[in-house]
């Protein structure tokens, strides 16, 4: 398992620097227009795709065929890419709350000068966190079933399967005659991380149910 | 002699291939060497050995043992090596060795760094900057630093010079030295295995044509060249294969000192393995 995590870590840290570029241009881009928080949460979603970049490299060099042959198991690899996706989206989340924070202070968009701007920041990057990680737990079964190339091409279905999913919920929500208050939110986020932990199980056993079934010729 | 590899009645279907009831065995302190022509089934067979891909009848045992029955502990005495280097290639020989030590229990730090120097093999620059030779040469040195008892190679030494292949084959002789070690070895270049294997087995169709002994192959297998008259002479039973290029017969015979002393007339050549395999598959049996 540390093999796996470490080989990801090793191939994206050649793109490290590539990413906080582009991280650097959506913090221009969105704080001005959209605000910090929404900044934070692309940040997140934005590293979270990376575990995509990870499948594209094991596709190039046959690298999952040849983790096989090592004593590392199925279970071991499918696992990997969720724990590396939580890396990711932490990594995401952390980054967008740090360089998020800099920004605001730079454009004047947020003043952070008591305890409550400071929860309210680390709300939205647990936010951020469990987006990121959903959203791209979605892409890995994807990922395991049609590869790299065909899955990033899927891969706006992660998107829309978790945003379709909260969709409906709040509908059936708005129908049976809840209603969202702020408190409701409330609670919500603070079940999201088990959310996100059910959310991640599921994904999980979809995935590995492609994987063991699937023949590493290549 | 006890067998470390031992594959029974392997069958897997493809549409418009089968690997049909493969079976062949690599005894301790030996090298088979795996032949056939492209498509044969060389690869399904090693794929199908490792659990790569799921066959669909037949027996594989490790050490007397399949390898779904204990696969941890199985592989950490197995190396591979398939036709090119498998990790991404802006890695360096250093990041690969802190992956593969967490991988396998038994990595040895000291075989690695011994095998890097070896092969003159920087560790701190890309994968990216090497030649295919020294990419081959860092594939076999990671298989090689968990000390595994089997070696298992898919055409590892295909598009490598001559000198670069020569260097990699010593390091396979060295490896069988130890006589509880063994390696199985496909390959298209049979200069290589006539040069180091033990055992031959022959794939052609996904079905073994013969598993033998290399020096039965070599000392007793010959072509007879003859014209029509001499080859409606010979034995058919005695004949493996026979190819007709204008006006002379090429017989392909399992011992060519009987021949010798049959067709006393007739030009009798030994038979290389790539003559043999290309009697065998450009050929045609006797009914």
């Amino acid at each position: 398992m540390k093999s796996l995590i470490l080989k990801d870590l090793y191939n994206i840290g050649h793109n490290a620097k590539s990413m906080l570029f582009m991280l650097l241009v959506f913090a221009v881009i969105f704080i001005p227009v959209s605000g910090t928080e929404s900044y934070i949460i692309t940040s997140g979603v934005l590293c979270s795709m990376m575990v995509i970049t990870t499948f594209s490299f094991d596709n190039t060099s046959k690298w999952i065929k040849y983790a096989m042959i090592t004593p590392i198991t199925k279970k071991d690899l499918v696992i990997s890419k969720f724990i590396v996706l939580f890396i990711f989206s932490a990594i995401g989340a952390v980054s967008g709350m740090i360089i998020g924070t800099i920004g605001s202070l730079i454009t004047h968009k947020a003043a952070i000068t008591n305890i409550e701007s400071i929860l309210t920041l680390l709300f939205v990057t647990l936010v951020s966190l469990v987006t990121a990680d959903i959203f791209g737990s979605v892409s890995i079964p994807l990922l395991f079933k049609f590869g790299a190339e065909r899955a990033r091409i899927l891969s706006l279905i992660s998107f829309l399967i978790p945003i379709g999913i909260c969709y409906i919920i709040y509908q059936l929500l708005l129908y049976s005659g809840v209603s969202i208050t702020d408190n409701f939110i409330f609670i919500l986020i603070c079940c999201s991380p088990l959310i996100a932990i059910v959310w991640n199980y599921v994904m999980y056993k979809i995935s590995y149910g492609i994987f063991s079934r699937k023949e590493l010729l290549e | 002699m006890e067998a470390i590899l031992q594959v029974d009645k392997l069958t897997k279907q493809y549409p418009g291939f089968k690997l049909d009831h493969v079976s062949f065995s690599v005894p301790k302190g030996t090298i088979m060497g795996l032949i056939g022509e492209n498509g044969a089934g060389k690869s399904t067979t090693i794929h199908a050995i490792l659990d790569l891909i799921n066959k669909d009848d037949g027996v594989v045992t490790f050490w007397g043992q399949e390898l779904s029955s204990n696969p941890q502990n199985i592989k950490e005495d197995i190396g591979v090596v398939f036709d090119g280097i498998n990790f991404y290639e802006t890695l360096t020989p250093a990041k690969i060795e802190n992956i593969s030590m967490k991988a396998y229990k038994q990595w040895d730090k000291q075989i690695f760094s011994s095998y890097l120097k070896r092969f003159q093999l920087p560790s701190d620059k890309e994968v990216k900057t090497f030649s295919r030779g020294m990419k081959m040469k860092l594939s076999i040195a990671v298989a090689l630093s968990h000390k595994p008892k089997l070696l298992i190679l898919d055409e590892a030494t295909s598009g490598l010079d001559p000198v670069m292949r020569d260097d990699i084959l010593d390091v396979f002789l060295d490896f069988v030295q130890d006589e509880n070690h063994a390696i199985l070895m496909s390959s298209h270049i049979t200069k290589d295995l006539e040069k180091i294997a033990d055992y031959i087995t022959f794939i052609h169709k996904g079905k073994v044509l013969f598993s033998k002994p290399k020096d039965e192959l070599l000392y007793h297998y010959g072509i007879i060249r003859c014209g029509e008259a001499v080859f409606h002479q010979i034995d058919k039973s005695a004949i493996l294969s026979y190819r007709k290029r204008d006006y002379q017969w090429d017989v392909l015979v399992a011992d060519k000192e009987n021949a010798r002393h049959l067709y006393q007339n007739t030009v009798i050549d030994d038979a290389s393995i790539d003559d043999i395999i290309l009697l065998y598959v450009k050929g045609e049996q006797v009914k």
